[in-house]
């Protein structure tokens, strides 16, 4: 079975007004990518600052296909142990246990050892068998009977050996067990990648998967963003907060406010029942928007010209 | 259509994109599912599946445009060939008095020329000429290209033979005969000249313009691969300033090499699984009961890379290129502290995590360029960093050795080189003269596990290998 049979992904259009109907307003190119990861049965490598919406476009993507969302948050030190598969140790120590006290009745009447060796060979090999298999992210993805979402949140947090665990799953959608042999995904599962450029992925990766960098929106695109999440604000004053939040980003700061923060700061300004921006309440409620004090004081110099519309000297 | 998507991978992969097979029938399964009417679709198909970080992306939007708009005007020919095919035999005798009927009062002088002169008339007939005369841009876009295509125009290279590959596409179309009917009509000085003249224009600007257009496409990228490998072999201080940033990327490049040969190799003692064979021997002692599990030691084994960079006068057109050594080390290995040095010593790594590559190294050489003192550098970098220097550590040194007749310390070198893993020293001055004049070198030699003459991108990126293989 594949996933591609699903209604909802028929068309790049389709895409988009789906992502919609759950509030994620995309540009054409993200609706593209996801069309294709579809059709070609890639995964999709998604770059771009934080806050963009990259995990939220996996998300989504779960929402309206309805199909569970497996996430595997990367860091460094994540290892096939937590991300692929482990074994049951106690289970398995407790059935040596059982094994050890059958023994004696299974090799009742054996003549010698060799014949008692012969004999253990005859069982069933269970120690190492899947009743014995604990399934992490990425197994888990793999068994899920209609398909599944799987996400590899912040893949640039892994170490590099990390990556290459990847790409058996990532090309193939199967895992090899040294002890059991190749489980193939019953239904492959759609991937999305995340990534923050914090350093870069290796070329192997890369190549198995569809690249869509996501920048910040447009001013055009993040007013209708606005207006889907925040639906309450009025029209005069979401142009005006997405217009200084757009203008903040010029701004050299250690920290671009994203899409996340400028939603929090409407809701935060319906809640403060601004009606329109004044410096007042733009400084009051600037920590909303920037996480750093040396940016909030940046940004407090400038706040002047950054209202009145005109760019920074 | 497929063969247009494989020249236009060629065209990418000539300006660093790197295009594997696979990724070119990925390409072609998104052009079949997305189909080619809608261009603004396909372009961003293609790139995600072609560009893989947002500066390839960049490149790829360039040429996509350049690419395609060329082939765009071509696309509407070859509908036009098609209809040609089944024309010709009523077109060529068949047009010939309409063509005269219509023409007639624009090349009137012409055609009183060719009347007058049968070079002329035979001109007038060939079908350059008939196309120029006729306007007619597809005709004569087709014909620029097949004689592209004799001359071998893809192979051009460096910008120096545009000219010569437009002359040669000239001669291969024909027009030779051209320009000696406009010699004839000059020395008859016929009415017609004028009008002659024009077309020859007109045929030159053309093919001058098609040879730019495919030496943009084919040869840029062939003369930057070109760049690539003179720069590489050139010595480090005759490198100018305006290439240090393509020196950056090669150093990258290599230093990316490193990296992941260090991570590969760190891998093998990291698992964290049971070790089943000691949990079942130890059970002996409990009668068999594994009443204590062990596991295989997940032993990460972190190595640490102290980078000391001499910055004082005597290196000071190396010093550019050991920086940027360093600070591409620190860019992909996980634990490396830089230090500079010319009369006192002192940690830079702060300056190369904070600021971009030319900033980094212009303020350390401002911070800590100077007279050289070996002795009281290595002595601060004692105090600073000795404490860290255990049998995980590597201490590269680069410079010149020269310490003005000062102390060179050398009990501190020993001192370094007993407690470290490794001590390596590269010298950018050739192995000559090394012990001539106030250079310390071959008593320095003494307290290092390897030295050696560094002083271009070859050299270091072999002397980077030999480390790798000796280190583990």
């Amino acid at each position: 079975m594949q996933i591609d049979n699903f209604p909802q992904l028929a068309s790049v259009a389709q895409i988009e007004q789906g992502f919609e109907s759950f509030g994620y307003i995309c540009s054409t190119k993200i609706a593209t990518a996801v069309f294709l990861a579809c059709q070609l049965r890639k995964p999709i490598l998604v770059e771009g600052p934080p806050g963009v919406g990259k995990t939220e476009l996996a998300k989504t993507t779960a929402q309206l296909l309805d199909l569970p969302l497996i996430r595997l948050q990367c860091y460094e030190g994540l290892d096939e142990a937590k991300a692929l598969y482990e074994w049951k140790y106690g289970k398995q120590l407790l059935y040596t246990q059982v094994l050890k006290e059958k023994l004696g009745d299974l090799l009742k009447g054996a003549k010698g050892l060799a014949e008692s060796v012969e004999r253990l060979h005859q069982f069933g090999d269970i120690f190492y068998s899947e009743d014995f298999l604990e399934p992490r992210p990425l197994l888990k993805a793999m068994q899920q009977e209609r398909g599944a979402i799987l996400l590899i949140d912040e893949i640039d947090k892994s170490d590099y050996e990390f990556e290459s665990l990847l790409l058996e799953i990532l090309s193939d959608y199967q895992i090899s067990i040294p002890e059991i042999g190749t489980i193939k995904a019953r239904t492959s599962p759609m991937v999305f990648l995340t990534s923050n450029n914090t350093r870069d992925i290796s070329d192997a990766l890369k190549r198995r998967c569809l690249h869509l960098y996501i920048p910040f929106p447009s001013v055009e695109l993040e007013e209708r963003i606005v207006r889907s999440r925040v639906p309450d604000v009025d029209a005069q004053l979401r142009h005006q907060l997405v217009e200084f939040v757009h203008s903040l980003r010029q701004l050299d700061l250690k920290k671009s406010p994203a899409i996340s923060e400028t939603i929090d700061w409407a809701r935060s300004l319906l809640l403060l029942h601004a009606g329109q921006l004044d410096e007042e309440m733009v400084r009051s409620t600037l920590n909303v928007l920037l996480k750093f004090e040396d940016d909030i004081e940046a940004a407090d110099a400038e706040l002047r010209a950054l209202l009145q519309g005109g760019r920074p000297g | 259509m497929q063969s247009k998507l494989v020249s236009f991978i060629q065209v990418l992969r000539s300006h660093d994109v790197r295009v594997s097979p696979a990724e070119t029938l990925d390409a072609m399964a998104v052009a079949t599912t997305l189909g080619y009417a809608n261009r603004d679709l396909l372009r961003d198909g293609l790139a995600m599946t072609l560009a893989k970080t947002p500066a390839e992306e960049a490149v790829f939007l360039t040429c996509f445009d350049r690419y395609f708009y060329q082939r765009l005007s071509d696309f509407s020919r070859a509908q036009e060939l098609a209809d040609d095919s089944s024309r010709p035999e009523t077109g060529e005798t068949g047009n010939e008095p309409g063509e005269g009927a219509a023409a007639a009062g624009d090349a009137a002088p012409l055609a009183a020329a060719a009347a007058a002169d049968a070079d002329i008339a035979a001109l007038l007939a060939s079908p350059l000429m008939q196309s120029l005369v006729d306007n007619d841009r597809n005709e004569l876009t087709v014909a620029i290209g097949r004689a592209a295509e004799q001359v071998g125009l893809r192979q051009i290279q460096l910008f120096t033979q545009k000219g010569q590959f437009t002359r040669r596409i000239l001669d291969a179309m024909g027009e030779e005969q051209l320009r000696s009917a406009v010699i004839e009509l000059e020395r008859q000085e016929s009415p017609a000249l004028a009008e002659l003249q024009r077309y020859r224009d007109i045929l030159r600007e053309e093919v001058r313009n098609y040879v730019e257009r495919e030496y943009l496409l084919h040869a840029e990228g062939r003369t930057r691969q070109f760049m690539d490998e003179v720069l590489s072999k050139t010595r480090l201080n005759n490198i100018e300033h305006m290439y240090l940033h393509k020196v950056h990327e090669l150093v990258r490049k290599m230093a990316r090499k490193l990296a992941s040969r260090y991570s590969r190799k760190r891998r093998q003692v990291k698992r964290g699984q049971l070790n089943m064979a000691k949990t079942i021997r130890r059970g002996i002692a409990n009668d068999g009961v594994m009443f204590n599990t062990y596991w295989r030691q997940v032993r990460k084994e972190k190595p640490q890379i102290l980078a000391v960079c001499d910055v004082s006068g005597s290196v000071a057109a190396y010093a550019k290129f050991l920086l940027l050594f360093l600070y591409s080390l620190q860019d992909v290995l996980p634990k490396v502290r830089s230090f500079a040095f010319s009369s006192h010593l002192g940690e830079v790594s702060s300056y190369f995590d904070d600021y971009p590559v030319e900033k980094a190294i212009e303020l350390v050489n401002w911070k800590y360029g100077g007279a050289t003192d070996y002795g009281s550098s290595l002595q601060d970098f004692a105090r600073l960093a000795l404490d860290d220097i255990n049998s995980n550590t590597t201490v590269i040194i680069l410079g010149d050795a020269r310490n003005n007749n000062g102390d060179p310390r050398l009990d501190l070198m020993q001192n370094i080189y007993q407690r470290s893993r490794q001590v390596i020293w590269l010298n950018p001055e050739s192995r000559r003269v090394w012990g001539s004049g106030d250079s310390e070198m071959l008593r320095y030699q003494s307290a290092c596990h390897f030295s050696a003459e560094c002083n271009n991108l070859k050299q270091l990126e072999r002397i980077v290998e030999q480390l790798l293989k000796s280190t583990h």
